[in-house]
């Protein structure tokens, strides 16, 4: 049982930092709000929607950003897509960067754009890895008999 | 302070300063202040050395810019005036230039016509005489002549004789003729005289003749003819100065006939006239010379011709004719008095002539008289000119010299001088005439010269009266300039002092403003402590006085917002429909809480004919009655607090009637007056369907003095300032107070009173409702037979009670005591019971009013009765109250009690009243509709006793939901009359659910006071449809109905929240439970604030949604968010998609509900065509294919046959408001942004569909 609290409260500590740090924000609370015994994995469910959607986006968006006459017009309802659905979940950061990128889009400015998009990657990959260890946790509570800590 | 400091004007200062000023002093003054400007200035400067920098400088500023302008005034007063000056001496010099010129110039031509004229006519006359003698002497030569040829020759003495005497008779004849000749004379070769003479003086005429007997005729004869020539001077001096022994006589003659008429006597020879001799006719022709004779004073003129021998050889006689000059002098004498001055004529060597003085012209000397000089006159006047003539010209004038010199100074006066030269042969004359010059130019010089005393004396009067003008008009001038640099200047302080007034409004509203904020959350903290179920009694009475005096404060800070907005002019008034009766009721309800720490008792009178609904802004008139109703409590220690009301709308006789009786004894003439003024208005309300409210606000506190009651309108005034060391206040109510009421076309002022405390006069206009009926507060209880005992310890309001009550048909009988309450009610009761066996025994014990009372109560069958009993009539002190509750038990079968409680009545007692089986309680202060919230209660009460006989549970429900009842009432007052943005959201709250709801349910919640007791009992009946619905429900949502049952009602009161505060926290049974169900069901629907934990459960149920979104996360969210709430969503990937779903669902609809119902749901449940197949749409508006803006735009086309509406919610990111504004131009109905908020999403779905929700639960209830 030990074993269990102690894994209780590293998921609280860590959902804290990722609050903290900025990758989560009131949304993701939200989300966790509508979970519940109808939708026991909706969190998770969201998520993992999220991530392929999100790989899918970043592909279109890097091949788009590789042709030669780069329509940016395309690119930017895929970055105006991408930045509804991280806000959706919560990826605080993603949002903020996928604004940027916007913003270069409007600009059409194709370095700035290259930036953006390395960001929105690496911010991507980030929250991905986070949030795929917060499900970890969450896993190995539940597998532990444990209750998930309410938010 | 402006005026003190105020300049005034340069003119002004210096005339300060020298307090003591004459006029002269003052002008003095005036004229140095402008010279030396800066020492008046300097001298401010010094004087104002004490005023603070600003008050100084702004000073100097008008002071320099008042004396530039008063220079530039004087600059042109002296301008002008030396324009006018000009011009007027311009005027009068060409004016007398010309008057004077002209008329100087005619006179003076005339003038020397004149003097021409008069020194010609001497001098013709002078002419005539010279004519005269001139011709007399050539014909008495011609006829010496004749006779000589005649006796040519005598040689004998008798021819001698005889020639003689021809020659005198000849002689006479021409002397007769001529009557001005003064002398002929006839000297004879032998020196032989003969000569007439006249002697003008004595008139008398002689002729004189030598004696013959000394010339012998040979002897003069012989030495004649020899020495013709050369011994002419012998002959005469012989004849003459020789013959000194010759003998003369003179024979006086008649002057007309010539006869002798006395003896001739001898005279001696010349001694009476000149004979003309030999030696005046040297050369043989005619001489003339002036002569004087000793018997004239006259010179005379004479002259002398040769008379020849017939052979023209020879001399025989020289003839001598004088002529006196008398009559010229005669002449000029007479000119001369006609027109004044002098004449004179001289010959040419300047000896006197004539003159027309009678200055003698000759003068005396040894040798005889001899001429006179003119220059030795003895008239100074001709001496004079002569001098000056003499002077002037030298003594000899050329020949034809004439002189007309016009201004000869002699003496003093002035004189023309014209000499005229008469050239004569030997004898030259000088005429001059001498004319003063006033005889002829005087009048003219006399005029001339007033003339011009009286143009100068006007032009001067001119010049002065012109310069007063001026001064007079640029004074006016420079008083406007100096008043337009004051006025200036005081624009100039006053947008100073406005602007600093506006920053003190701004500084006002921002502070109030900000210190709103604080207060704001303060109060919905509290609103969230009061939701709280947790909290004691006594806590949650705590909590509620917290919060009123939150509100209070809040209030406090509105009103300065309020001042500073009216202030400004930003004040706009609101017209809605409210309940004034509620709206005052609850404020009493408020006030009454201080009141009665106060022990001063608010009573609330209003008149039946008041109507029930009326337009306006509540929230501004509960501001304006809060104002006025703490005021009067403010200043009232002790007494009564009496709000009255009545509507002018209906006729006069009811206004008497509805008013209150004490006030209509008191105040007749006064309310008359009222009347008066109000009633020119009335007319005019009544087109425009307004009426005019009035309202009197008495109280019995410290009073106004009258010389106040003016000001006290004003803003930080009060009455007395003293009082706000005891009574607090910042003297703003009232002002608000009076704004407000301008405002509303209204008027307020402190009317007179009698007795102590102040009276406050009020109307108001306001709106009658637009529907146009009239709601009053009549009320009838006649026919239920009621009988109230007030026991009120408050004296107006008790009195005020049973009037009322009394109107309405109810018999009332009144006690302030415990102890009168007592006897009234054993003497009553026994009396009744006694009465029914011997009416007239119980009778007796009856103090007199009771009597009467008893009678007509015993009149009555099956009476009610209904005491109601303040809580203060109890002992609370000690322990007694329990006693006197115990007492009244005896007669709890007999009469329905109702308690009046205190606001902080103890739980204990309330406890103890419930268990006793009081059931009826209410807050203290006791008005209209309370009353008849009580009555209705007990004539329900009784219906139902009827009805059902078994009531012990009914019993508690009531006595709670009563309670509660009024509690609902007064917090909603709170709210409403405190916090004016939650006000219209709770009227709006209730009026959806009033629309939501049936008939009924409105009736219910609009009315929840008046029908209180009556609601009760609908809730009973009601239950079983409730349960019915629920049931329904359940059927239809068994995954809901599982968190209905039993959890909800569990969380229940955890959800109430600030604005659906009607829900009680303290639910005691399942059956209040089940009609707090009903209740908040609707409002927390209808809210769009409502609480997420109640909506959650039901907030969406039956609703169909669908999602258009092509974001599978966002997708995914959303459905689960309205899932959540019981919607049933359908979800799409974009535009095209959810376009084809509403279109599929258009063209074949059974076949689409099929395919919808596999898809997602099955828990559908409309059959109904009526309704569209999604209630809502929620569109994305960015979306591939087809987005959402074009998406909305087919489908609002494809609606637009059908009279559909789906509402359409857009989803966006864009957060702009443009965004926005697109949205709903393509025909969307709102719009949430991302990521979406659970709230507002719930709420902005509710707003959209609650109506065809709602239809389609009913419908589905069916």
């Amino acid at each position: 049982m030990d074993g269990v609290v102690q894994l209780q409260k590293q998921l609280v500590d860590y959902i804290a930092s990722l609050f903290h740090e900025g990758f989560l924000d009131e949304q993701f609370n939200q989300l966790q709000q509508l979970q519940d015994e109808s939708n026991p994995d909706f969190v998770v469910e969201v998520v993992s929607l999220f991530f392929e959607d999100s790989e899918r986006l970043l592909n279109e968006l890097a091949k788009a950003l590789e042709q030669k006459t780069i329509d940016f017009r395309k690119v930017d309802a895929h970055v105006h897509q991408f930045k509804g659905s991280s806000s959706s979940i919560g990826a605080h950061r993603v949002q903020k960067v996928c604004i940027a990128f916007r913003n270069y889009c409007e600009e059409q400015n194709v370095e700035g754009c290259l930036k953006c998009l390395q960001q929105v990657k690496h911010e991507y990959s980030l929250v991905r890895n986070k949030l795929e260890t917060l499900f970890q946790l969450e896993k190995q509570i539940i597998a532990a008999g444990g209750s998930l800590p309410a938010t | 302070m402006a005026d003190e400091t105020h300049p005034g004007s340069c003119e002004c200062s210096p005339t300060r300063s020298t307090p003591m000023g004459t006029p002269l002093r003052k002008v003095l003054d005036r004229i140095s202040g402008f010279a030396t400007p800066w020492r008046s200035s300097s001298a401010l400067r010094g004087r104002r050395i004490f005023h603070r920098d600003v008050e100084r400088e702004e000073f100097q500023y008008a002071a320099t810019r008042c004396l530039s302008s008063y220079y530039s005034v004087f600059v042109a007063r002296l301008a002008i005036m030396v324009m006018l000056a000009i011009l007027i001496g311009l005027l009068t010099i060409l004016t007398w230039h010309f008057t004077k010129i002209y008329t100087t110039k005619s006179l003076n031509s005339l003038a020397y016509g004149l003097r021409n004229e008069l020194l010609q006519r001497p001098i013709l006359r002078m002419w005539n005489i010279l004519n005269s003698t001139s011709e007399i002497t050539t014909a008495q030569v011609k006829l010496s002549e004749y006779v000589f040829r005649r006796y040519n020759k005598p040689d004998t003495q008798a021819e001698q004789v005889e020639l003689y005497e021809s020659m005198r008779d000849v002689t006479w004849a021409l002397f007769a003729s001529r009557k001005a000749l003064n002398a002929i004379t006839i000297n004879y070769r032998n020196g032989f005289v003969q000569a007439f003479h006249r002697d003008h003086r004595s008139n008398n005429t002689f002729y004189i003749y030598s004696d013959l007997v000394n010339y012998s005729i040979s002897a003069s004869g012989s030495s004649y003819e020899i020495n013709s020539l050369s011994s002419q001077q012998g002959w005469k001096d012989q004849s003459i100065h020789g013959n000194i022994s010759a003998v003369w006589y003179q024979e006086p003659l008649d002057p007309i006939t010539g006869e002798k008429t006395g003896k001739a006597k001898p005279i001696p020879p010349d001694d009476l006239i000149n004979i003309a001799g030999l030696s005046e006719v040297p050369d043989g022709v005619a001489s003339w010379h002036v002569a004087v004779s000793k018997y004239t004073d006259t010179p005379l003129l004479s002259a002398a011709l040769p008379v020849w021998d017939p052979s023209n050889e020879s001399i025989v006689a020289v003839v001598g004719v004088t002529t006196a000059l008398y009559s010229v002098g005669q002449l000029m004498k007479e000119l001369v008095e006609v027109h004044s001055g002098h004449i004179y004529l001289t010959s040419q060597e300047g000896y006197l002539l004539a003159t027309s003085t009678n200055a003698p012209l000759l003068r005396n000397s040894t040798q005889g008289p001899k001429l006179m000089r003119a220059i030795d006159s003895d008239d100074e006047v001709i001496q004079m000119g002569a001098t000056w003539l003499q002077r002037a010209y030298g003594n000899n004038f050329s020949q034809s010299h004439e002189v007309h010199a016009e201004n000869a100074r002699l003496g003093h006066e002035q004189y023309y001088i014209d000499s005229f030269f008469l050239k004569l042969k030997r004898l030259p004359l000088v005429g001059v005439i001498i004319i003063p010059r006033k005889n002829i130019m005087g009048k003219v010089d006399e005029r001339a010269f007033k003339t011009l005393v009286i143009l100068i004396s006007a032009s001067l009067c001119i010049l002065f009266i012109g310069c007063i003008c001026i001064l007079i008009l640029t004074n006016g001038v420079s008083k406007e300039m100096k008043l337009r640099a004051e006025l200036i200047s005081h624009l100039d302080a006053r947008r100073r002092a406005e602007a600093s007034s506006n920053y003190k409004s701004q500084f006002l509203a921002n502070m109030s403003h900000e210190l709103r904020t604080p207060m704001a959350a303060v109060i919905g903290l509290l609103d969230i402590l009061i939701c709280d179920d947790c909290l004691t009694n006594e806590q949650y009475a705590t909590v509620t006085q917290i919060r009123k005096c939150s509100t209070a404060l809040l209030r406090l800070l509105n009103n300065i917002l309020d001042l500073s907005k009216v202030e400004s002019g930003k004040l706009v008034l609101e017209d809605a429909e409210f309940d004034l009766g509620r709206e005052l009721e609850g404020l009493v309800d408020m006030f009454s809480v201080q009141c009665i720490n106060h022990n001063v008792e608010t009573v609330l009178d209003l008149s039946d004919n008041m109507p029930k609904l009326v337009r306006g802004d509540s929230a501004r008139v509960v501001q304006i009655f809060a104002n006025l109703i703490s005021n009067s409590l403010k200043f009232t220690s002790s007494g009564h607090v009496i709000i009255r009301g009545w509507c002018e709308n209906s006729s006069s006789s009811i206004d008497i009637e509805k008013f209150p009786l004490d006030h209509k004894k008191s105040q007749p003439a006064h309310k008359i007056k009222f009347k008066q003024q109000g009633s020119h208005t009335k007319k005019a309300c009544k087109k425009e369907n307004k009426m005019i409210l009035r309202f009197e606000v008495d109280d019995t506190g410290c009073g106004i003095d009258p010389s106040k009651w003016e000001s006290v309108f004003e803003s930080f005034e009060q009455a007395d300032p003293s009082t706000t060391r005891t009574h607090g206040g910042t003297g703003l109510g009232l002002c608000i107070v009076r704004t407000l009421v301008n405002k509303m076309g209204g008027e307020i002022k402190v009317a007179k009173k009698d007795g102590p405390g102040t009276l406050m006069q009020l109307y108001l206009l306001l709106n009658a409702p637009a529907d146009g009926t009239e709601q009053h507060y009549r009320v009838d209880f006649s026919k239920h037979s009621l009988v109230v005992l007030l026991a009120l310890h408050g004296r107006m309001g008790r009195l005020i009670m049973s009037q009322w009550l009394h109107k309405s048909g109810v018999f009332t009988m009144e006690a302030s005591e415990w102890n009168e309450l007592t006897q009234i009610l054993r003497e009553f009761f026994c009396i009744r019971r006694s009465a029914r066996n011997n009416g007239f025994d119980a009778q007796h014990s009856l103090s007199e009013p009771l009597n009467t009372q008893v009678l007509s109560i015993q009149d009555m069958r099956n009476p009610v009765f209904v005491i109601v009993v303040d809580i203060g009539l109890l002992d609370l002190s000690t322990d007694i109250w329990k006693e006197q509750i115990n007492f009244l038990d005896i007669y709890f079968g007999k009469a329905k009690f109702a308690w009046m409680l205190n606001h902080d009545t103890s739980n204990a007692i309330k406890m103890e009243l419930r268990r006793k089986g009081h059931i009826l309680m209410v807050n203290m202060p006791l008005y209209k509709a309370k009353m008849i919230h009580i009555l209705e209660a007990v004539i329900k009460e009784r219906n139902v006793e009827l009805q059902k006989k078994s009531s012990n549970a009914l019993r508690t429900t009531k006595e709670s939901n009563l309670h509660e009842y009024h509690e609902i009432d007064t917090t909603h007052f709170d709210v409403a009359s405190s916090d004016d943005s939650d006000m219209p959201e709770m009227r709006s709250s209730n009026s959806i659910c009033g629309s939501l709801d049936g008939e009924k349910r409105r009736e219910r919640i609009t009315k929840p006071c008046s029908s209180g007791y009556q609601n009760i009992n609908n809730c009973l009946v009601e239950l079983t449809r409730v349960y019915s619905k629920e049931n329904y429900l359940t059927e239809r949502d068994p995954c809901q109905v599982g968190h209905n049952s039993h959890d909800v009602q569990n969380e229940e009161p955890k959800c109430c929240t600030q604005a659906s505060l009607s829900a009680e926290p303290q639910s005691e049974n399942a059956d209040c439970r089940e009609q707090h169900l009903v209740s908040s069901c609707p409002t927390a629907q209808g809210n769009l604030y409502s609480s997420k934990a109640m909506n959650e459960q039901k907030s969406l149920e039956g609703l169909r949604i669908l999602l258009a979104e092509d974001t599978p996360v966002l997708q995914r969210v959303a459905t689960i968010m309205l899932e959540k709430m019981g919607a049933t969503v359908i979800a799409v990937g974009d535009g095209l998609q959810a376009v084809d779903a509403l279109n599929c669902k258009l063209s074949a609809e059974a076949c689409e509900r099929d395919c919808v119902c596999e898809d997602r749901n099955t828990r559908l449940q409309t059959e109904n065509r009526d309704f569209p197949l999604y209630d809502l749409i929620l569109m994305d508006c960015q979306m591939p294919k087809m987005d959402g803006y074009e998406a909305t735009k087919i489908i609002r086309k494809s609606e637009a046959g059908t009279g559909l509406h789906t509402p359409i919610v857009a989803l966006t990111a864009h957060a702009m408001s443009s965004d926005e504004a697109k949205c709903l131009e393509v025909g969307m109905d709102a719009y949430l942004t991302k990521p979406i908020n659970y709230k507002l999403m719930v709420s902005t779905i509710l707003s959209l569909t609650t109506r065809t929700a709602y239809v389609k639960r009913e419908l589905t209830n069916q």
